[in-house]
């Protein structure tokens, strides 16, 4: 579980390059300025590809915070590379 | 690369200082992760620019197109879609896909493909202009079942291979070649209908690095490579030349030898483009010119210059060939069967691109082709290709004739009833102009490469000259074989750019150029944007005669000095009026 969280450390490093992996660990839309709409939305597309799993768009309104992700991603299935099976069951 | 990565790459910080490197990404849907993915390859092309990547409006190509202000060092990619040709090519509209609708879908399309053809040519005359034809599939709205092609189908991929047709012979369009990307990113995966229709971004992510990397390719334009050299056995034919004699090698399907053909009808073809090839052999000389001159075979003996055969280390054949080609081992490629041999030559000549030939391997000599294809492929083939190998051949048959005869370089010059024709000024404006800028290493004043952008600039200004000269003796042209570049400054010129081929050196061209530039702009002084580089020795031993010590940075050189010193000239001098 632990290496999943850095996976998601790292997805969150790539669209908010200045945030440490402390801050990343406490981020949220608002506490973090540059969490808008296309940072939202890379987000999802990285997190699915680095995860291989598809994010319900009817999701995306609460993942808005590293922990909810973390959460999220807890409740998902990981298979790999690939955007072909949708795990969010 | 997968979004992180790319993301990643991004985050990289660019050494200084760095060029600046306009990209405008011209599209109709969001360009979201196209947009990524495209400046992060392009990072990887150019590590050393700023790339700053602009975008238009959401659902209006050609309002995009019409919007894009051409500047220097910009580069336009345009990337088209079904949706762009007409909305209900989408899923994102529903405008109707009643049967009824399809005839006007495919007139609006059509209407359409023509305005984009026409705005797209209208903006390639002063930038270069990258396009993407359509890469996703048609949506299923067509009455015939999905295995069988309706003929409106037939007609909507009639009318983009019209566009991509009348694109591809545009001068300064770069059109993406859709089977290398068939190759990299199946049809079948490319579309995401989720994402098109949530975010109005049609791509799977994969398929999004694969077009963004292809575009950057695009937009780098590598230059080709210059010459091949190639191994004769096992690699030209099938069988040790050696052992089973001329008539014992094969290169067709009876001798099971069909790749060795196709190999040969390959460099043949390269050679038509001025591909310079070469052979080096590891074998009886004499047999050798038996077995090329043999009727059947696909390219004929001529074809290679030099032609080292002999029982000396590979590296060596490999060394003087290069000497008589005068030019970098960088610029060629060396193909021999033996991974021994391609080790040696690597080893000596590491900057040479070295492949081993998959001699029985039928899918792999068909990747040896494309590979090819890549290394050598360029946009237009020119008259001066055709007389590169020719030229070569002459000189150096000329340069042996007369150390045989005990002449000197005076006696060459006098005797070969040369003449330079100039252009100056608009109608040098060409292609090959800005080619042998953009290619030349070694006679070339700093070593600076033009974007087409920044050629088209520079030529706008109304105090910008551009001298080319054109060399011809009694052995035959040379071609356009140098360029000067610069801006007139009452009696002072600046010039920013000189080259001149390899193939011309030992000729006192350069001192003609000189002598021209003098008289015909009436100058007393040119200074010259000069900087040494890794490669340009002859420009800076040519600069140290003439000045007597060595070049610096923007030195000056004065009319009464070049009359002083210039040895005698023996052109015949002829000059094109500009239009």
């Amino acid at each position: 579980m632990p290496e999943r969280e850095d996976r998601l450390v790292r997805c969150f490093a790539s669209v908010f390059p200045a945030l440490t992996p402390e801050e990343i660990r406490t981020a949220s839309a608002e506490s973090i300025e540059a969490w808008d709409s296309l940072a939202a939305v890379t987000l999802v597309a990285v997190v699915e590809q680095e995860f291989g799993v598809e994010i319900d768009p009817l999701d995306l309104p609460e993942l808005s915070s590293f922990g909810a992700f973390r959460t999220y991603l807890g409740l998902c299935r990981e298979v790999g590379p690939g955007r072909d099976v949708n795990t969010n069951q | 690369m997968n979004l992180i990565d790319a993301l990643e790459i991004l985050k990289q910080p660019i050494p200084e200082p760095a060029s600046d490197r306009g990209i405008y990404l011209v599209c109709g849907f969001t360009p979201l992760h196209l947009k990524t993915f495209l400046a992060a390859h392009m990072r990887l092309c150019f590590p050393g620019d700023r790339v700053e990547i602009r975008t238009g409006l959401y659902g209006d190509l050609a309002g995009n197109l019409e919007r894009v202000e051409p500047s220097d060092s910009l580069v336009v990619c345009v990337v088209v879609e079904w949706a762009d040709l007409d909305p209900r090519l989408g899923i994102r509209g529903l405008g109707g896909w009643r049967s009824t609708d399809i005839p006007d879908i495919v007139e609006s399309a059509r209407r359409q493909s023509v305005r984009l053809t026409h705005l797209i040519k209208h903006l390639a005359e002063s930038v270069p202009v990258c396009v993407s034809p359509p890469t996703l599939p048609l949506p299923p709205l067509f009455t015939t079942r999905g295995a069988q092609a309706h003929n409106a189908e037939c007609q909507l991929r009639e009318v983009v291979a019209s566009l991509a047709t009348s694109l591809s012979a545009a001068r300064r369009v770069r059109l993406l070649n859709l089977q290398r990307l068939d190759e990299l990113s199946p049809p079948g995966q490319r579309l995401d209908a989720k994402a098109d229709i949530t975010s109005g971004f049609p791509y799977r992510l994969e398929h999004a690095s694969r077009l963004a990397e292809l575009l950057a390719g695009l937009v780098q334009d590598s230059p080709p490579k210059k010459g091949l050299i190639t191994d004769l056995d096992d690699t030209l034919w099938a069988g040790i030349l050696g052992e089973v004699g001329v008539e014992g090698i094969a290169w067709d399907m009876a001798g099971h030898a069909h790749i060795h053909g196709l190999y040969q009808q390959f460099l043949a073809s390269l050679a038509s483009a001025g591909v310079l090839l070469a052979a080096a052999s590891k074998n009886d000389p004499a047999l050798v010119e038996q077995a090329l001159s043999r009727s059947d075979i696909l390219l004929s003996k001529d074809t290679f210059f030099p032609l080292e055969a002999n029982w000396g280390a590979k590296s060596e054949s490999v060394r003087r060939i290069l000497e008589t080609w005068n030019i970098a081992p960088g610029d060629v490629v060396f193909v021999d069967d033996s991974p021994m041999e391609v080790a040696e030559v690597r080893a000596v000549f590491p900057q040479v691109e070295c492949i081993v030939f998959p001699k029985g391997d039928y899918q792999a000599i068909w990747d040896l082709l494309k590979r090819l294809r890549d290394c050598f492929g360029k946009g237009i083939v020119s008259s001066e290709d055709e007389l590169r190998q020719r030229s070569i051949r002459t000189a150096s048959t000329l340069k042996s004739s007369f150390q045989e005869r005990g002449l000197g370089a005076e006696d060459f010059l006098r005797n070969v009833e040369a003449t330079v024709t100039f252009c100056l000024g608009a109608e040098a404006r060409d292609n090959r102009a800005f080619e042998l800028i953009n290619k030349t290493n070694q006679f070339n004043l700093n070593g600076r490469r033009f974007s087409e952008s920044e050629w088209l600039s520079f030529l706008q200004d109304p105090a910008a000259f551009v001298l080319t000269a054109f060399y011809e003796d009694k052995y035959g042209p040379l071609g356009k074989i140098a360029v000067i570049v610069g801006k007139i400054g009452g009696r002072k010129l600046y010039v920013k750019s000189w080259v001149m081929s390899c193939r011309a050196f030992s000729r006192r061209i350069e001192h003609q150029c000189l002598k021209y530039l003098f008289e015909k702009l009436d100058a007393e002084e040119i200074v010259f944007d000069y900087e040494a580089t890794p490669r340009n020795g002859p420009l800076r031993d040519f600069f140290a005669e003439l000045l007597g010590g060595p070049p610096t940075p923007a030195l000056s050189v004065r009319k009464a000095d070049v009359s002083a010193k210039a040895p005698a000239l023996f052109h015949r001098i002829v000059e094109v009026t500009n239009a």
